[in-house]
């Protein structure tokens, strides 16, 4: 792998994540980050529709007229979504009735159509797809910390698994309800933010 | 030539076929693998909701069916209270409804439907236990449920909710088997055919002569309280399965 | 007093000042030091003095404006406590409070803190002031403490990194936060709350004189949401182990027809007489109408708190429950409290003169302090009569009162610059 594609995959995860820095995506990462299972799942979905979009983008990026450019990214991306939710639908009933809307919410994700648009359209099929496969794995990056948190100190449990018993249960942890709530996935995306922003001096406003 | 007109139809029309073909494809040979989900989810919840499955299993496609098979599906006209033969239990239409007036809707529901399906677990042909599908307002949602009562139709077997969206930790707590199991042998309906049981502020005093018609509340969540015995004195009262069940008492 | 100003000048000099070896702890050192001394140090450049009312004078004159609403909330606190005792028997065990309660009895029995007060006869030592007094206090003073000690070390810690001077803000924002939490809130949740709302009311966005949201505010609303069980229900308004006792608003706002409204109050038997006084349950500092308009009296006196956002959230609110009242409702109880209710119940009176008036966070401008005033007002008594899962209001309607005080100002700004270019124009013609 020669510099500028480690660059273009391994940018994302940090210092140009699709969700800490450019605030895109926010929607899902507030919806499904109230436990890990849904989260990596979408995460898993998203990942898997940004690099496939990508290089289905790049493949044909010399054909697709400039007129119906976007409408062509859209098809696509509209596509791979289908394809995914009824996948999960088929195979993961319980975790597709969780995710329930979001996963076909994946078609109005600002970083799919994002990377389309701004990558893929213009570059290889090999850098495309690193390209994607970065973001995706970006976005995760945000989601999967913000979920575990959240499902940690909002239910005592990850994955399901009791880690801090409830009082509700019999044990000792009060849960903090304030992290179920929407708000709580504002305050931790906000805390992650802040993060990459000391981690990345030069992002600072 | 990049985008003349011919070319611009020619890739639309290109990646539609593709694009079309991969979702049909996936959505045809997908959907009936998803059915059998949709069915099997279901069914766990009339599962759980007879006391059949413990709320903490999940048990797999072969063992649902298996249990399932001791359950009858009956379908039951509300306002008569007597059970439809000619409907199928798949063709139950949700479409047709009866309005609601507001005396008439303490559970907040707006209409009902003319026929619902019931459960039945017969043993030796006596029926065990009913299963009715309950629904009704709490604080913020609609609390999707089951309600299962004993052979005597009035003594609760079970209470479970499986689709509610009330306040994480606190009226969400009445989807936790915890606070359910509460309800398990309290008299749900008294001998003249009324609801009586209520879920009261607090804990419940065992030395009350009603102790066996109350259940503990959640605390902080009053409201959520007040909706599940709302929705369980509309469903079981006159409006409700009521006559259903005064038949069944008769012996009919 | 000499030898202390020496000993504190010696100790700047070669330890904390620029370029010594503590100086990063400065604004520790310096914070101790204008706490026994008026500080010498002289603004330069241009300034211009509109009265010699300091930022430290204007801080400490709302903790004095406080000091009824903490007496009365420690006194019925200790009230609320006996009466039940009286009825139920005072426990044999209880958690750490009970045990230091106890302690003083056995030791103290004079103070008499379990003893419910009797009101018979004029004799003030009759009336055991002393003993609820005491009893309140053993719940408030730890709340009190653990707050200041907590989030005086948020503040130093961001003082040592931002490199700024402690100012006496918290103090302020110290004794509201516990003034508005239940007796028997858990000491961790207390701590865990102040600290959020000290960083994310307050550091986060820049410190004292630049947060757009009450600390006090932000940490009461963090444990609503966090921890909803132990800050509202009917369980957490007395201290007395298993007993429940519904604040008087829960049930005025209860929409239930037969258990709301003014029957509800007045079948729970609470009257008009002690919630105004504060002999009702509910958190330290809100239960005592008459305590806060004492505050507001002294704020009012010495200017502090602005006038027009108090009159116009009065108005706002009376006028919104007048309304109400008037439309009436077949459904909901709670249309029939009416104005006078609205304002002695709940934290109505404590977040009109306490919080609402917070200069940092309200509206600056004249016109914009009535309009922000009204908002609140009629808002509070929208969420306590037509939304059934909040009865107390004034919390979150402050917060979003709060919010919306930039926008106001700068709209009356905007409508000033424009009436004055007008006037411009014409008199150019």
């Amino acid at each position: 792998m020669n510099p500028t594609m480690k660059k273009t995959f391994i940018e994302p995860f940090m210092q140009n994540n699709p969700v800490a820095v450019q605030i895109l995506g926010i929607c899902s990462a507030l919806a499904v980050t109230t436990n890990l299972r849904t989260a990596l799942t979408m995460c898993l979905a998203v990942t898997f529709v940004t690099t496939f979009s990508n290089i289905g983008v790049s493949i044909i990026r010399k054909i697709i007229p400039g007129s119906i450019r976007m409408i062509v990214e859209m098809t696509i991306i509209a596509t791979l979504v289908i394809l995914v939710d009824q996948l999960i639908k088929a195979f993961s009933y319980n975790l597709s009735k969780e995710l329930s809307v979001f996963v076909g919410l994946i078609i109005t994700n600002c970083i799919v159509m994002g990377r389309a648009e701004a990558f893929a359209i213009k570059n290889n099929v090999l850098e495309s797809s690193l390209d994607g496969l970065g973001n995706g794995i970006g976005y995760s990056i945000v989601l999967l910390t913000v979920a575990f948190f959240r499902e940690l100190f909002g239910f005592g449990t990850l994955f399901g698994f009791t880690i801090l018993k409830t009082v509700n249960n019999g044990g000792w942890y009060v849960p903090n309800g304030l992290l179920v709530l929407s708000p709580g996935a504002f305050f931790l995306i906000g805390f992650f933010i802040w993060l990459v922003k000391i981690r990345y001096k030069e992002l600072m406003e | 030539m990049k985008d003349s007109i011919f070319k611009t139809f020619a890739v639309a029309f290109g990646l539609c076929i593709v694009c079309s073909v991969i979702v049909s494809v996936a959505a045809v040979s997908l959907k009936p693998k998803q059915d059998e989900n949709k069915q099997l989810d279901k069914q766990i919840n009339i599962l759980r909701a007879a006391g059949l499955v413990d709320a903490k299993e999940s048990p797999n496609a072969a063992q649902v069916k298996d249990l399932f098979s001791q359950i009858e599906s009956v379908v039951v006209n509300i306002e008569t209270g007597d059970a439809v033969a000619d409907v199928d239990t798949q063709n139950v239409d949700p479409k047709n409804v009866t309005k609601l007036p507001k005396d008439q809707d303490p559970a907040g529901i707006g209409s009902r439907p003319n026929e619902a399906v019931v459960y039945l677990v017969k043993e030796n042909g006596v029926i065990q236990t009913i299963v009715l599908p309950v629904f009704g307002r709490g604080l913020w949602s609609t609390m999707y449920g089951f309600i299962a009562l004993k052979g005597d139709f009035k003594t609760v077997a079970n209470l479970t909710f499986y689709d509610q969206l009330e306040t994480a930790g606190l009226g969400g707590e009445i989807a936790n088997p915890k606070w359910t199991q509460k309800w398990i042998d309290k008299t749900a309906v008294d001998d003249s055919g009324k609801p009586v049981i209520k879920v009261i502020k607090g804990n419940v005093d065992p030395a009350s002569p009603n102790a066996n018609e109350q259940v503990d509340g959640i605390s902080g969540a009053t409201l959520t309280g007040n909706g599940v015995t709302k929705t369980v004195e509309y469903w079981l009262g006159e409006n409700g399965f009521g006559p259903y069940l005064n038949k069944l008492r008769s012996g009919n | 007093m000499k030898i202390l100003r020496n000993i504190l000048g010696q100790l700047e000099k070669h330890l904390f000042a620029e370029g010594k070896p503590l100086s990063i702890f400065f604004p520790f050192f310096e914070a101790a030091d204008t706490f026994f001394f008026t500080p010498d140090k002289k603004t330069t450049g241009k300034c211009h003095v509109r009265d010699c009312n300091d930022f430290k004078r204007m801080m400490i004159s709302v903790v004095y404006a406080l000091i009824p609403c903490v007496l009365m909330g420690m006194y019925n606190v200790g009230l609320q406590a006996n009466r039940l005792m009286e009825i139920n028997g005072i426990p044999e065990s209880g958690d750490w409070h009970f045990w230091i309660l106890s302690w003083i009895n056995a030791h103290f029995p004079i103070l008499g803190v379990f003893d419910v007060p009797d009101l018979r006869g004029f004799n003030p030592l009759n009336w055991n002031i002393i003993g609820c007094l005491i009893h309140g206090a053993v719940y408030f003073l730890p709340l009190y403490i653990l707050t200041m000690v907590v989030g005086l070390g948020w503040e130093i810690l961001f003082a040592m990194i931002n490199r700024h001077d402690v100012n006496e803000g918290f103090f302020v924002t110290g004794l509201i936060f516990p003034l508005t939490l239940p007796p028997s809130i858990p000491l961790w949740q207390v701590a865990i709350a102040i600290s959020f709302g000290v960083l994310i009311g307050k550091e986060f966005f820049g410190g004292t004189g630049r947060n757009f949201l009450n600390p006090a505010l932000v940490a009461r609303a963090f444990l609503f949401f966090a921890y909803a069980g132990q800050i509202s229900g009917d369980k957490v308004w007395t201290v007395v182990d298993g007993v429940s006792k519904a604040t008087p608003l829960s049930y005025a706002t209860n929409p239930s027809l037969t258990e709301g409204g003014i029957d509800g109050l007045s079948n729970a038997g609470y009257t008009m007489f002690d919630s105004f006084i504060g002999l009702i349950p509910g958190s330290f500092g809100e239960t005592s109408t008459l305590a806060c308009l004492i505050g507001m009296v002294f704020l009012l006196f010495i200017g502090v708190a602005s006038w027009r956002i108090m009159l116009s959230m009065t108005v706002g609110a009376m006028g919104m429950a007048t309304v109400l009242m008037m439309l009436g409702s077949e459904t909901n109880a709670a249309f029939n409290i009416g104005p006078i209710w609205h304002f002695i119940l709940g934290g109505f009176a404590f977040g009109m003169v306490f919080m609402a008036t917070d200069p940092v966070s309200a509206a600056i401008t004249k016109q914009g302090q009535f309009l922000y005033g009204l908002l609140i007002g009629i808002l509070i008594i929208i969420v306590r009569v037509l939304n059934p899962a909040y009865p107390e209001g004034t919390m979150l309607v402050i917060l979003f009162g709060n919010c919306c005080a930039p926008l106001i100002d700068y709209f009356v700004v905007q409508a000033n610059i424009k009436r004055r270019l007008k006037r411009v124009a014409v008199n150019n013609e």
